[in-house]
């Protein structure tokens, strides 16, 4: 299916205009405006960025790594201290990942101006927020998602633990991705919004830090936690609903004012 | 219905001077309410069984801590109004009542805390009520911090604006998620039925500090939107004549 | 239909669906006991976990608290108005335990059903009053042994 519209204002005055041409009332061909084109379309071309530049994808993983390195140095060797601590250090540390790596979610395309071409595009915003965080989330979530395992071991987390880890962090990240999303619209703008974005976001992120942990935790201890990723869950339908408005809106005031 | 008010409400040289004709009474509305809600506390409420003396600091404590949340509210519904209607008054409030806030969460986290050492024997509890304060203090900071990062003054407000609305859904899924992690670290979870009971004598200088606070928030949000009038609209007619007028 | 209309009603349902699942999750989430926590009429129906660490509350009966003479065992039965359990404990209790005010233990569940309490932990108090009406409670009787306490503690009948 095809639109045909008129090509905008100008075709509507062109009667005053004694200079414009007699083929300004032809309607031009434009590609049907569906929601799924617009999605598609700028998840083809992040997903082609991201993959132009890999180092970005390592890096949040490198960081992840490092840190998890750092818990039995700064606190104990001991395996039941570190048991103790992996559900809560892991969350934690895989929260300030994916906050590093969301300063540069809608960063480049503001700087090189393909933001305000996507602002003014006749493709809702909403969509093409969504289909960004997915890309971040595959950038980002789920190389953590796949790589905390790893990181379990090294943190001797019982082995009831590491299904509902990767099941936590699975649904968790892209929570935190979406919600990240607002900050990342929010500061987009300014030079330097790196800190201030993990400021403003961080507070955001104590529900699902809370219920991420806890169902590790409680999984690593032998009780139930379905529930937790239930919750988890739901998050995910809330802010897949509201946080791409919130974002989208931000996106409008950074980039117009 | 008549709704010029609210419309008059955009201008904020109409705000100004009507807040002039209120200013007075309300100074002496907060001030009688104050004096009489901390004298009738402090002096002439009884001493509480268990807790002796220390039990007064309630009378800060609590006032400060519902001020500290109704702010929020303040502040999250000021900033939609402003971006709804585009009323630059509502825009101004919420820029002043982020600093209220975030001072009313410092004094109840604060008094919190001195109240904790003689009664719990420690300063900080992680206890889900004072956790949900600690956080919304960082929500108040935020919005703050985002605030001060924007140069264009405009776009700051409409910013921190959608910041507050995101942080107003918030507050309800941070709260319960807090409680729910309290209750599961911690030992309290015995709530078959949760009213705590307080006895008129200590009640009624409560209400009256409560209503007092309400006041004083009012009063500080009222004169600190007139400041942020007056920086505002520094190059219009009518500031350079009243700042020529009463010089 | 209408491209603009075709596109607000996909969001409509896009909105819609994800509702209903945030809305089914939480329903299901609810459900499910996450807290660890059980009240006493769980642990006799059997609900709860045998040697796990648990939660486990209600009021001290009164009457129940027994002291062993020798050393810092103590037993005790809580109870939750309709099931009572007995726990064992070894240590000094919490200055604020007294019969017939709430408790909080942690600890495990034994296959016989008694509980084993590794910490045992006495509910905070939230009733301020003066020392006068808390001497004219205590005259009036009602509350036999303290002169105020727990509210959920008087309600329950420790005759069952």
């Amino acid at each position: 299916m095809t639109l045909r519209i008129l090509q905008g204002p100008s075709s509507m005055t062109s009667d005053s205009l004694s200079t414009a041409p007699a083929t300004d009332t032809a309607p031009l061909e434009i590609p049907d405006i569906n929601l799924w084109s617009g999605f598609a379309a700028t998840f083809k071309r992040d997903i082609t960025v991201a993959f132009r530049s890999r180092g970005d994808i390592a890096n949040p993983l490198i960081f992840f790594l490092i840190v998890i390195t750092m818990v039995p140095l700064g606190i104990s060797p001991e395996r039941d201290t570190l048991a103790l601590l992996a559900p809560g250090m892991i969350w934690v540390v895989a929260l300030l990942a994916t906050l590093l790596s969301l300063d540069g979610l809608f960063r480049t395309d503001y700087e090189d101006g393909s933001l305000e071409q996507l602002l003014i595009s006749p493709h809702p915003l909403y969509f093409i927020v969504i289909s960004k965080v997915l890309v971040h989330w595959l950038m980002t979530g789920l190389p953590l998602t796949i790589t905390a395992p790893i990181l379990g071991v090294m943190l001797s987390l019982p082995n009831q633990g590491y299904m509902p880890l990767i099941a936590s962090l699975a649904i968790g990240t892209g929570v935190l991705s979406l919600i990240g999303a607002i900050g990342s619209a929010l500061t987009v703008g300014l030079r330097k919004g790196g800190l201030l974005l993990s400021l403003i976001i961080m507070p955001l992120y104590v529900p699902v830090l809370i219920f991420g942990a806890s169902a590790v935790s409680s999984a690593s201890e032998g009780f139930p936690f379905v529930g937790q990723l239930a919750i988890l869950g739901a998050f995910l339908a809330m802010a897949m609903i509201l946080a791409p408005f919130a974002a989208a809106g931000a996106l409008r005031i950074s980039v117009n004012g | 219905m008549d709704w010029t008010w609210f419309h008059r409400l955009g201008s904020p040289r109409w705000f100004y001077e009507k807040s002039s004709v209120w200013l007075p009474y309300l100074w002496v509305l907060t001030a009688s309410l104050l004096i009489a809600g901390s004298v009738w506390g402090l002096a002439f409420s009884p001493a509480d069984a268990k807790q002796g003396n220390s039990y007064r600091i309630i009378y800060i404590h609590v006032p400060a801590a519902f001020l500290a949340l109704a702010g929020y509210y303040v502040m999250a519904i000021s900033g939609a109004v402003g971006l709804i209607w585009r009323i630059k008054v509502a825009e101004l409030t919420m820029r002043a009542a982020a600093p209220i806030g975030a001072v009313l969460t410092f004094v109840s986290l604060f008094t919190g805390a001195v109240w904790g050492k003689p009664t719990w024997g420690t300063w900080w509890v992680w206890d889900a009520r004072i956790t949900s304060m600690l956080i919304l203090f960082f929500l108040y900071l935020g919005v703050m911090a985002l605030h001060n990062a924007f140069t264009h003054e405009e776009t700051a407000n409409k910013a921190s604006a959608i910041l507050a609305l995101v942080g107003t859904v918030n507050i309800p899924i941070i709260y319960k998620s807090v409680d729910w992690w309290f209750t599961l670290h911690q030992p309290a979870t015995i709530k078959f039925t949760s009213e705590s009971t307080i006895d008129p004598s200590m009640l009624y200088p409560l209400l009256i500090m409560v209503i007092g606070f309400y006041a004083l928030y009012a009063l500080a949000l009222i004169l600190r939107t007139r400041v942020e009038i007056l920086k505002r609209e520094r190059r219009t007619k009518w500031v350079k004549a009243l700042a020529l007028g009463s010089a | 239909m209408h491209p603009v209309r075709k596109q607000r009603l996909i969001f409509v349902v896009f909105v819609v669906v994800f509702a209903t699942v945030a809305i089914g999750l939480m329903v299901f989430a609810l459900r499910e006991n996450m807290n660890l926590f059980y009240p006493p009429s769980k642990i006799a129906a059997g609900e709860a976990p045998v040697d796990k660490s648990i939660r486990a509350g209600g009021c001290v009966m009164p009457g129940t608290v027994k002291r062993s003479g020798e050393n810092l065992d103590v037993n005790f039965l809580i109870t939750d108005g309709s099931a009572d359990v007995k726990v064992f404990y070894s240590g000094i209790l919490p200055d604020l335990f007294a019969e017939g005010e709430a408790v909080v233990v942690n600890g495990k569940l034994s296959e016989s059903g008694d509980f084993n309490a590794t910490e045992v932990l006495a509910k905070h108090d939230e009733n301020y009053m003066p020392p006068e009406v808390a001497d004219a409670m205590a005259a009036a009787g009602n509350a036999g042994d303290g002169a105020q306490h727990q509210k959920t503690c008087e309600v329950i009948s420790y005759d069952s």
